[in-house]
C-alpha cells in the first residue's frame, strides 16, 4: 500500500513537473470570433513550447516552400525579435479605417495581434521566444540552406 | 533676538545642505542613468470619411539592428546605392561640410507660381519648407539634424548613402520632428523622441 502511494506520488510529481516545464515559455493564445447569425467561436490556448515541436512534426515537404521563403529573412527576423525582446511594452503598428482595425503590440514579452473587421475579430498573442523558436524550426526544414549551418 | 538669529542661520544652513544634497543626487542619477531609448514614430491620418489612420512606433535600436540585415534591391548592409545620375555629380560631403561651418541662415529660396521652397540652417538642423500653393497642395516640412545628414553621406562610396549610420546619429540627436506633410485631407508626421507611444 505504501509502495503504491509512493508510485502515485512520484507520478503526480512527474506530471506537475512536466506541466510546469510545458508552461514555462508561456502560452500561444488564438481567439477568433465571427460576427454572424450562428457564430463559430474558436479559442485555442496552447503552451508556447509546443509550437516549434509542432513544426517539426509536420512533414518536411509541406513546409519546404515556407521554409525557403523565410530563410533569406532569418537574420532580419532574429535581429527584430532580439530588439523587441528588450523593448518596453508598446504599440508597434496600428491601422484603422471605418471597416477594419489592426493593432500589433509588444506586451509583457508577447507579440499581440488584434484584427477586427465587420466579419470577425481575431486575437493572437505569442511569446517572442516561441516565435523565435518556431521561425528557427521552420527555417531548418529546407535542405539546401545557407542558414542551416547556423541553426 | 540672538535666539532668532541662531534659528535663522540654522534654517539657512539646513536649506543650503538640502540643496547641495538634491544637486548631488541629481548629478549622481544623471551620471549613472542609461541613455534614453529613442523611438521612431510614423503617423498618417486621413480625414476623409473612408480615410485610414496608420500609426507605427519602433525603437530606433531595433531599426538600427534590422536595417543592416536587409539585402534587397539597392539596400545592402544598411546602405542604399543610388543611380550614378541621381546625385548628378554633386559633392554632397563638401556641401555638408560647408553647411556645418556656416552660421544659421536661409540658404535657398525658390518662389514659383504655385510652389515656394525654403532651405535654411537653424540650430544644428537643416530645415526645408515646401509650400505647394495649388488647390490640393502639400505643405512639406523637413527638419533633419546636420549630424544625421553628415552620417548619411559618410560612406566612402560616392554613390551610396549610409542609412544605418544616419539612424545611429539620429539616436544620439535630440528629440526632433523629421518630416511633416500636410494637405487638405492627409497629415503625415515622422519624428523621433524618447516616448514609446505618440505624445
Amino acid at each position: 500500500m505504501i509502495l503504491l502511494g509512493k508510485i502515485a506520488l512520484g507520478m503526480m510529481g512527474a506530471a506537475v513537473a512536466s506541466a510546469g516545464l510545458l508552461c514555462s515559455e508561456g502560452f500561444v493564445d488564438v481567439n477568433v470570433v465571427q460576427h454572424r447569425d450562428s457564430p463559430p467561436h474558436i479559442h485555442v490556448i496552447v503552451p508556447a513550447m509546443l509550437a516549434p515541436i509542432a513544426v517539426r512534426l509536420v512533414p518536411d515537404e509541406k513546409l519546404a516552400r515556407a521554409s525557403e521563403q523565410i530563410q533569406p529573412w532569418l537574420p532580419t527576423v532574429r535581429e527584430a525579435l532580439d530588439g523587441l525582446r528588450d523593448a518596453p511594452d508598446m504599440t508597434l503598428v496600428e491601422v484603422s479605417d471605418p471597416d477594419e482595425y489592426v493593432h500589433v503590440a509588444k506586451y509583457g514579452g508577447d507579440i499581440v495581434v488584434d484584427v477586427a473587421d465587420r466579419g470577425e475579430t481575431v486575437h493572437v498573442s505569442a511569446p517572442i521566444g516561441a516565435i523565435y523558436s518556431t521561425v528557427e524550426a521552420l527555417a531548418a526544414v529546407a535542405p539546401m540552406s545557407n542558414n542551416r549551418s547556423s541553426l | 533676538m540672538r535666539t532668532r538669529s541662531v534659528v535663522s542661520t540654522t534654517g539657512r544652513l539646513a536649506a543650503a545642505a538640502a540643496a547641495v544634497l538634491c544637486a548631488a543626487f541629481l548629478m549622481a542619477r544623471a551620471a549613472g542613468a542609461a541613455p534614453e531609448e529613442k523611438f521612431l514614430h510614423v503617423q498618417v491620418s486621413d480625414t476623409k470619411t473612408s480615410g485610414e489612420n496608420v500609426n507605427v512606433n519602433l525603437p530606433l535600436t531595433v531599426a538600427e539592428k534590422v536595417l543592416p540585415t536587409i539585402n534587397r534591391g539597392p539596400l545592402h548592409n544598411g546602405r542604399v546605392t543610388l543611380d550614378r545620375d541621381q546625385l548628378q555629380g554633386i559633392d554632397m560631403p563638401a556641401i555638408i561640410d560647408a553647411i556645418k561651418t556656416s552660421p544659421d541662415n536661409k540658404m535657398v529660396t525658390v518662389r514659383q507660381k504655385d510652389e515656394n521652397i525654403d532651405v535654411s540652417k537653424a540650430g544644428g538642423n537643416i530645415v526645408v519648407h515646401v509650400n505647394d500653393t495649388g488647390k490640393h497642395g502639400d505643405n512639406v516640412n523637413v527638419t533633419v539634424p546636420i549630424a544625421v545628414v553628415d552620417a548619411l553621406f559618410s560612406t566612402t562610396q560616392k554613390n551610396e548613402i549610409d542609412v544605418a549610420a544616419a539612424l545611429q546619429a539620429l539616436d544620439k540627436a535630440s528629440d526632433s520632428f523629421l518630416v511633416t506633410v500636410e494637405n487638405a485631407t492627409e497629415h503625415v508626421r515622422v519624428w523621433v523622441d524618447s516616448h514609446s507611444q505618440p505624445q
